[in-house]
């Protein structure tokens, strides 16, 4: 698909972000992210499908968000139309975590 | 041939086998390759609403056969599930001005993997 | 690096969420995520590649080995793993600079190098390694000379790179442990060269 992460030859992104001693996971939940989609990588889903639904991600959201974050859309994308989980199982599991919190 | 998986959830055992093991993406095909380093290609202009590892700016170029990598199974299938359809990848060689025009530089090259499905033949 | 456009916290809790509701399914295992973690943070960097580079600086055959079937030479010493099944390696010279990428999203040795940093994965590498190759190597403090052809590799198919740097001036006394500690991970994709001990280069993480 002719999407935004077909990008080379793009102009206007701007100097290449060097960023010195950087850690391998800015976060847990990028810790988590990675390891999720590791672990569902083959069992569930071939690796090229979980790139396809990165590349699915509206090309706005693909370009303003961070590399994990195009991971976490791929993944609950995949968990979602599978139907591993259901996306108001999603949210609603987000608002119970709230509340606890 | 839909892509069918397991669906087990990964053990503590297979996933230490997969970091250091991975996964060999290789497959086999009855026909010899289509082309040979040397070769002059050009890359298909295709633009399909689905998957596929050939890029915009590589499509409807001329470029040479550097290797003939072998048989693998073709991405732009497996990311739809559709099916494995194993064909050959060869490393292609561009000329930067060819991708880029006269502002490129004339030494340099851009080298990229592509499947027979990708190709056809000058 | 490229910032969240939702706040932190805000996906932390969503992420936090789908991993109870995958565990709770039987999807995941808690313990294997945890595997897996401790793998990427703690046993697989880019330490396993400069064993490699090291060896093919200091013993020719097994470098013509590397530089033929990069994954069987690389498999010599134990080293396979996910995301690095399938390897070529690529030698640096005074007359080629190879310089690796993936534009299409990120694909990158992970079992020879570790998770690919930040600038790897951002958008301005993966746009402009392949146009500007020249400019992005500026910006890593690497002037190329116009008569050195640069050779660039998108890592689109399941083709893994890495690169084999130059191996420095002046280190012909040190010991293969030794030189694989002057060799950096930027070094192997090819966006710096690799400094001889006294010359540490600022860019060189």
């Amino acid at each position: 698909m002719n999407g935004p992460h077909d990008m080379g030859g793009m102009h206007g992104m701007g100097p290449i972000p060097i960023e010195p001693d950087e850690p391998v996971f800015h976060s847990e939940w990028e810790a988590k992210v990675f390891a999720m989609s590791f672990a569902t990588f083959c069992n569930f889903f071939p690796v090229d499908e979980t790139r396809h639904a990165s590349e699915r991600m509206p090309p706005g959201d693909y370009l303003s968000s961070a590399y994990y974050e195009r991971w976490l859309y791929a993944l609950e994308l995949l968990i979602t139309e599978h139907n591993l989980v259901t996306p108001a199982e999603i949210e609603q599991r987000i608002a119970e975590l709230a509340q606890g919190e | 041939m839909a892509i069918e998986t397991s669906n087990e959830c990964m053990t503590v055992a297979h996933a230490q086998y997969l970091l250091q093991n991975g996964v060999d993406c290789r497959g086999v095909s009855d026909d010899p390759p289509q082309f040979q380093a040397g070769d002059r290609v050009r890359t298909k202009v295709m633009h399909p609403i689905t998957y596929t590892r050939l890029p915009r700016y590589v499509r409807g170029k001329m470029g040479t056969i550097a290797k003939v990598n072998g048989v693998y199974v073709f991405p732009d299938t497996m990311g739809q599930r559709l099916a494995t359809k194993p064909q050959y990848v060869y490393n292609v060689r561009f000329a930067a001005q060819e991708l880029w025009g006269p502002d490129a530089s004339p030494r340099d090259c851009l080298y990229i993997d592509l499947f027979d499905d990708h190709l056809d033949a000058t | 690096m490229a910032h969240t456009h939702r706040p932190e916290s805000e996906i932390a809790l969503r992420v936090k969420a789908i991993e109870s509701l995958l565990v709770e399914k039987g999807i995941v295992d808690p313990t294997t995520l945890d595997t897996i973690i401790e793998a990427y943070e703690h046993q697989i960097g880019p330490h396993n590649g400069a064993r490699i580079v090291a060896k093919a600086w200091v013993d020719a055959a097994y470098k013509q080995r590397l530089l033929a079937d990069g994954t069987s030479a690389i498999a010599e010493l134990g080293l396979t793993g996910f995301s690095s099944e399938h390897m070529v390696v690529v030698e640096n010279t005074p007359q080629v600079h190879n310089l690796i990428v993936c534009t299409l999203c990120s694909c990158y040795p992970w079992a020879i190098l570790g998770l690919p940093p930040t600038w790897y994965k951002s958008f301005a590498y993966r746009a402009r390694a392949v146009i500007e190759p020249r400019k992005v190597l500026q910006e890593f403090g690497l002037v190329i000379p116009d008569e050195v052809e640069i050779r660039v590799w998108d890592s689109n198919a399941d083709l893994r790179y890495l690169v084999l740097p130059e191996r420095p001036q002046g280190t012909e006394g040190l010991s293969e442990a030794a030189l694989a500690g002057l060799v950096t991970r930027n070094a192997m994709i090819g966006t710096v060269k690799v400094q001889p001990p006294e010359q540490p280069s600022t860019l060189a993480a």
